[in-house]
């Protein structure tokens, strides 16, 4: 249809910059040709290939939708929010209904009313818009609702209605729609609307971003396909407990983080820790883990959930609860499995010291020390000296020294060296000796 | 180990003339272990960030270097030839790159100031430099020789990478520096060829940097006595950075103009021209009230007029993108007693008299007094006033900040503090 004025020309005028390309393949009609040239050529442009690549973001959402918790995706425009979407209903096998929140008015979510014969006797009923018929009598689907911060603050209410109580005037959506909205971040929309935080705390928050190296191969005929994560079905109990145990023990240490509204002005409008929210962490990390998923998509769900910080700590938490039971560690000191990176390593070996000071025994002082040393051999032997100096601590009188002490002595000459060149230092420096001396 | 260690420390003289080629004997893990546990000692807080550095041996590193996947190569030859004391230092200056995210604020300077030319990398290892080494050094740790210092350059300590990037060329000075400039991409976000790469073993991902960063911060904010100001600087920021105070209150005015109830938004009170066509249904039409907002000005003596016109400039823009005219905006100088109320219109002319202490309750009271009623108030204050109890209307306070300990503002009662902004307003902070 667009091409129409143009092709009209044609037959008036057979330029023959025209007939030229036309010799190979005579056609009784020039105008349907030229458009079939473009067809090719539009064939020939969405011809891609795919390659697999693990995308943390995609793999967040799917976990999202998957856990049935209303999903906010924060990023500019034109990003490919809606590319991902296409995807995910997918690979979910939903049919995409996508709907932009800023052009409609409150009552195309909310139902507009309709005069009866009788309103007194019969009431006014409220009458949803046609794609919410479709959906609900097609009994399933994925339901993107876009450009959520740039509709005013009455459609924004109407829409609060929709995703939290699956409501559109006087019809239910059905279970098994699900719904993913999308805004902009304030930054790029200049004439938005924050996000009030009532609202904000029934999100799970994902910043949505491009990556430069995804767009210059897709943009060169090879797009990225992500394999979405799978729950399986054996890991379901252990998934409850593992999240139980890791939200419920940093609420007992930290019961200031149960509540905490966003106080300051940048942070409104983003993720906050709530009972909601803790709520909602929790079923994400039983779905993060029936899925197998890496730290880092449960890292951008968690955050996303109850805020950075509180995030944070509770994948600590997390981190704590996947090093090794240092009674494990203690039981079989020859053969422990100690963790490879440094700082997990410190904390595993301070664990076991811990344990053992926390029932000390002449059986369990020994396993320590075989410990250390094993922790000596396999890695690097400044992170041995501090729990050994804590572990010698708790030698008891009637405590000979293990014969394992000796080969530690690598251990203790690295200390000592550290100990003269923080002299040096200090002495360098003129200044006071510095914490922990 | 500990035996090999003479043997090492002979074979440095070699080493440092050789430039890490040829014969150098492997390298001394005791010595350079001996100085992180250096580290770990005087720098308690960086522990977890230290030991979670995984440590790759490359001939081809001039010293030690960093990459953006928190691996840490270090030169054989560089540690025979480094004393202890001295390594510990640059232990704490690599750790410091990763930490404040030296390689990510590189890309992004990069790309917002399209800064490709050659050398410009070079320029933001050397800003990066600057950032850490002013006060990393001192209280236990020795400053390693040849590092680049601000006062190296002739600029004023304590501030970020992205300032001093404006503030400095490369010159001469750069060839006895050049050995310490090659902090690797994890400085300054430019992969070297000696990069293990993001499928290398070992490497950190960006969750888990967040983490160890965290960590460390938590350290920090927990036990600030001893600690330096700028790392506690960097602590504060390291998960909130500030934003600009211009779209923080723009955002609150525009949150608190066009709520429900003021500005735009949809109501049955008049019929929608769709009407017509839809006969038996009842449509919403959209009605238009732009928000009346009003503005007191601090005019005590503590506010500088420069601070008052960009404030106030700031405020009439952002009015008028909500939806108010120049006319909807009103302008109130207030001090210990308010004057008269301006429109807009005449910006330029107002006069902000002044100069006393303040007392903004007469200027919420003037505000409210004068007909039409406002909807939404903007107070630009530095917070040293009293303030009324309950909400009058929607309220958005510009506090100007002032560094330091409060000023005494009642000579006769020296113990007064006033409070701060009240709960039932929005606080944003500018300058």
């Amino acid at each position: 249809m667009p091409l129409a004025p143009h092709a009209a020309p044609a037959p008036s005028a057979p330029a023959p910059s025209a007939a030229a390309p036309s010799a190979a393949a005579p056609c009784p009609t020039p105008s349907a040709r030229r458009l079939d040239v473009a067809a090719d050529l539009l064939a020939l442009l969405r011809d891609t290939t795919t390659e697999p690549r693990t995308n943390p973001q995609l793999e967040a959402l799917t976990l999202a939708v998957a856990a049935d918790l209303p999903v906010l995706l924060w990023g500019e425009p034109g990003i490919g929010k809606t590319a991902a979407l296409t995807q995910l209903a997918e690979s979910l096998d939903l049919p995409l209904t996508t709907v932009i929140a800023s052009v409609h008015e409150p009552s195309d979510f909310s139902g507009l009313p309709v005069l009866g014969d009788d309103p007194a006797e019969q009431g006014v009923p409220l009458a949803p818009p046609d794609w919410a018929v479709r959906l609900v009598r097609a009994g399933r689907g994925l339901l993107f609702l876009d450009e959520l911060s740039t509709a005013g603050p009455a459609v924004q209410a109407a829409l609060l209605r929709l995703v939290l109580e699956r409501r559109i005037g006087s019809l239910r959506l059905p279970p098994e729609v699900r719904i993913v909205s999308a805004a902009n971040p304030r930054a790029s929309a200049a004439d938005g609307w924050d996000l009030s935080a009532p609202l904000a705390n029934r999100f799970v928050h994902l910043p949505w971003t491009h990556d430069h190296e995804v767009v210059v191969r897709g943009l060169g005929g090879t797009w990225p396909r992500a394999t979405l994560p799978r729950l399986d079905p054996d890991k379901l109990p252990e998934a409850v407990d593992v999240a139980r145990r890791a939200v419920c023990g940093l609420l007992t240490a930290r019961p200031a983080l149960v509540h905490r509204l966003p106080g300051n002005e940048s942070l409104r409008g983003g993720a906050w820790p709530s009972p909601r929210s803790w709520d909602m962490a929790l079923s994400l990390i039983a779905f993060a883990t029936a899925a197998g998923s890496s730290r880092d998509v449960l890292a951008l769900l968690v955050r996303g959930t109850v805020g950075d910080g509180p995030g944070l700590e509770l994948l600590a938490c997390l981190d704590r609860m996947d090093l090794p039971d240092p009674e494990l560690l203690l039981a079989d000191p020859r053969n422990a499995e100690l963790p490879e990176r440094g700082d997990r390593r410190q904390a595993a070996l301070e664990g076991v010291v811990e344990a053992v000071k926390s029932r000390p025994d002449r059986a369990r002082w020994d396993a320590a020390w075989t410990l250390l040393v094993r922790a000596l051999e396999t890695g690097a032997p400044d992170l041995v000296v501090v729990p050994a100096t804590t572990l010698a601590a708790l030698r008891q009188e009637e405590w000979d020294v293990p014969a394992a002490i000796e080969r530690l002595a690598g251990a203790v000459s690295l200390s000592r060296r550290t100990d003269r060149s923080v002299a040096r230092a200090t002495a360098a420096g003129g200044a006071g000796t510095g914490a922990g001396r | 180990m500990s035996g090999r260690t003479s043997a090492a420390v002979g074979d440095s003289a070699d080493a440092a003339t050789g430039g890490g080629t040829g014969t150098v004997t492997g390298l001394d893990r005791e010595k350079l272990f001996a100085a992180r546990l250096h580290a770990v000692r005087v720098r308690p807080y960086l522990a977890t960030a230290l030991f979670a550095l995984h440590v790759v041996e490359s001939r081809r590193v001039p010293t030690m270097a960093v990459d953006r996947h928190w691996r840490c190569y270090v030169s054989p030859g560089f540690v025979a030839r480094t004393p202890v004391e001295e390594l510990a230092g640059v232990w704490v200056h690599e750790v410091s790159h990763l930490l404040r995210n030296h390689h990510g604020r590189g890309d992004r300077v990069v790309r917002e100031r399209g800064l490709t030319r050659a050398g410009e990398r070079l320029r933001i290892n050397i800003a990066a430099d600057c950032e850490i080494n002013d006060d990393v050094y001192g209280d236990g740790l020795v400053q390693p020789g040849g590092v680049v210092l601000p006062k190296t350059l002739g600029l004023p300590a304590g501030d970020l990478m992205e300032d001093y990037l404006r503030q400095f060329r490369l010159g001469s000075w750069l060839p006895d520096a050049a050995a310490w400039l090659d902090c690797g991409s994890g400085a300054d976000g430019l992969e070297r060829d000696w990069d293990l790469g993001p499928d290398g073993a070992h490497g950190l991902s960006e969750q888990e940097q967040d983490a160890v960063r965290f960590r460390v911060a938590q350290g920090i904010t927990g036990a600030p006595g001893s600690t330096p100001r700028g790392w506690r600087r960097w602590a504060e920021e390291a998960f909130h950075p500030p934003q600009p105070w211009r779209q923080l209150l723009g955002a609150a005015l525009r949150s608190a103009a066009s709520g429900a109830g003021a500005a735009q938004d949809h109501s049955f009170g008049r019929p929608s021209r769709r009407q017509v066509a839809l006969p038996g249904t009842v449509l919403p039409s959209l009605r238009r009230r732009p928000p009346r907002v009003s503005v007191i000005i601090d005019t005590s003596g503590s506010v500088s007029d420069a601070e008052l016109g960009s404030a106030l400039l700031e405020v009439a823009a952002i009015s008028r993108a909500v939806g108010g005219g120049r006319d909807l905006v009103r302008v109130l100088p207030c001090d210990a007693s308010a004057g008269v109320v301006h429109s807009l219109c005449r910006v330029e002319g107002i006069p902000l008299l002044g100069g006393g202490g303040t007392d903004l309750r007469t200027g919420f009271a003037t505000a409210l007094r004068v007909p039409p009623r406002p909807d939404v108030i903007v107070v630009l204050t530095d917070g040293q006033t009293p303030w009324p109890v309950r909400p009058p209307c929607r309220t958005v306070v510009g506090l100007f900040s002032r560094p330091g300990p409060a000023r005494p503002v009642n000579e006769e009662n020296p113990d007064y503090t006033p409070k701060g902004p009240p709960d039932w307003a929005r606080v944003v902070r500018i300058g």
